[in-house]
């Protein structure tokens, strides 16, 4: 698809690439230097680590760098005469909406590959942990990505209707704050639908924190899979038809 | 080629933007093509058009080239068209250059070679030749004319009569919101009523006479009469004869098409 091909060349030279690269790695060299500092052992070797990385970053800092990549890929549309470039040529607006959430998906992918990278060379170079990481949590990254997509999408039709980069970043960290409450207070039927919150739970998966069991389920996969897909579908479909309606000033 | 003209916001870039379906229009309908233009069939009707409104588009942190490649894998179109469109408007030789370092001339004619690359039989362009120095106003000003010798049709709207009216085969003149003129340079012309200039053996006395009837203006040694029509210059002159006043030379005030706009749009934005 051409829209998509169009938005993967935009990305050349972006900032996108210092978000998807800086933002995991500080999560891992955060969780390795607690516990270094702290002289705290893995005690559970592998999933210690992916604790002490996965918890904080899943709760905020992963919703926030959603946001700014979805502002970024954005910001460059609000320039000079994009816009007005965009919206004149035969593109439909699904198409434009579909080639930003490619985009962003595979930014999402990218940044979930960056952290587990991260997290294995801190376990064996830092740590001397025995093996590789446990194939779960190449399960758990999956879903992960899977989970980022409806906050992308969301993020992208903030940024798509709003001209300012920061605002679409506050309301994400809004959102991230309202989904710890939500994720404390486990209230399921919430989560399943708010974007930020089944992101959060999402990484949150075979953690044993907020509202999750300690072990990974299938059931519990499928529900954030299931719920995932839809709200990503619902947010395109909506934006593609915002944008439709909308007029250019 | 359609001159379309107005001072600054009188709604060119709006009319524009309502015939790209990028604005609705609050009343009436839109035609383009033979066909109606609604959100829902824009996209169809958008293939055959190319545009650019208000600022020339272009990814800053990419290059010419990538911008140009960008169009083509979006509207999938073929290298001889995207270089046909680069050598059009003669950018072949900048297309390494990150857009941001482009000068604004460069961005002009990179957007307009993005709106050409699909070879549209609407080419819109608003303001084309905003910021350019004269030899890139001229530059475009040729670029067009060729491109409407091809059988593009070309709309290009301006605040700066001069830009367009040597160009243009139809104008249309806008100023308001409204639509005060559309036909031929020779049509806008003869709409106007240049003043009449009378040089007498006695101006003053002459002036005094004719101010009694008309708009009088003493010019020097000559009078100026407004919004004569010929029965008016005729009874003029007659008058000015049986009063004893010598009348050595009657004419027509040469009038230029500025005059014209200024006169059709009341002096505004030039």
């Amino acid at each position: 698809m051409g829209s998509v091909q169009a938005e993967f060349l935009k990305l050349k030279r972006s900032m996108s690439w210092a978000v998807v690269i800086v933002l995991p790695l500080m999560a891992v060299i955060t969780g390795t230097t607690n516990t270094v500092v702290s002289g705290q052992q893995l005690d559970d070797g592998w999933k210690t680590l992916w604790l002490r990385v996965i918890v904080f970053y899943g709760l905020f800092p992963l919703a926030v760098g959603v946001a700014a990549l979805a502002s970024l890929i954005w910001r460059v549309e609000h320039r000079d005469g994009n816009w007005n470039a965009l919206m004149g040529r035969r593109v439909s607006s699904l198409e434009i909406v579909l080639g930003k959430a490619a985009v962003l998906a595979a930014l999402m992918a990218a940044m979930q590959l960056v952290l587990l990278a991260g997290t294995v060379l801190a376990g064996k170079l830092i740590f001397g942990l025995p093996g590789f990481i446990p194939s779960e949590y190449l399960l758990v990254s999956v879903i992960i990505v899977l989970a980022c997509l409806p906050v992308a999408t969301l993020q992208s039709a903030l940024s798509m209707l709003m001209r300012s980069f920061a605002a679409p970043i506050a309301i994400a960290l809004l959102g991230a704050v309202v989904s710890v409450g939500l994720l404390l207070a486990e209230i399921n039927g919430l989560i399943a639908v708010v974007p930020y919150a089944l992101l959060g739970r999402a990484t949150q998966l075979g953690t044993g924190y907020f509202a999750d069991s300690g072990s990974i389920t299938t059931g519990t996969m499928l529900l954030l899979i299931v719920a995932s897909a839809g709200l990503t579908a619902l947010t395109v479909v909506a934006t593609a038809a915002g944008l439709d309606r909308r007029d250019i000033r | 080629m359609y001159g379309f003209l107005g001072p600054n916001g009188s709604g060119k870039s709006t009319t524009m933007k309502m015939l790209l379906s990028l604005v609705r229009p609050t009343r009436g309908e839109i035609e383009l093509m033979g066909r109606p233009l609604q959100r829902s069939t824009r996209r169809t009707l958008l293939a055959d058009t190319g545009s650019l409104i208000e600022a020339p588009p272009g990814y800053g942190h990419l290059t010419g080239g990538e911008n140009m490649r960008l169009v083509q894998r979006l509207l999938g179109l073929s290298d001889k068209q995207v270089n046909r469109a680069v050598h059009t408007v003669r950018l072949q030789d900048q297309l390494d250059k990150k857009v941001r370092n482009y000068s604004l001339g460069m961005k002009q004619r990179l957007g307009i070679a993005m709106a050409l690359a699909r070879e549209p039989r609407l080419l819109i362009l608003d303001e084309p030749t905003n910021g350019l120095d004269p030899a890139g106003i001229e530059e475009i000003r040729g670029l067009l004319t060729q491109l409407a010798s091809r059988g593009t049709t070309v709309m290009v709207s301006s605040h700066l009569l001069g830009e367009i009216d040597k160009t243009a085969t139809m104008l249309g003149i806008l100023s308001n919101g409204k639509l005060l003129f559309q036909g031929t340079r020779d049509q806008l012309l003869a709409r106007s009523t240049p003043d009449v200039l009378i040089d007498s053996s006695n101006p003053r006395h002459a002036a005094s006479l004719a101010t009694q009837r008309h708009p009088t203006r003493l010019d020097g040694p000559t009078v100026r009469l407004s919004g004569l029509t010929q029965a008016d210059t005729a009874a003029a002159v007659a008058m000015l004869v049986h009063e004893g006043i010598g009348v050595h030379g009657v004419r027509h005030d040469t009038q230029s098409l500025e005059d014209v706009f200024m006169d059709l749009t009341g002096g505004g934005g030039l």
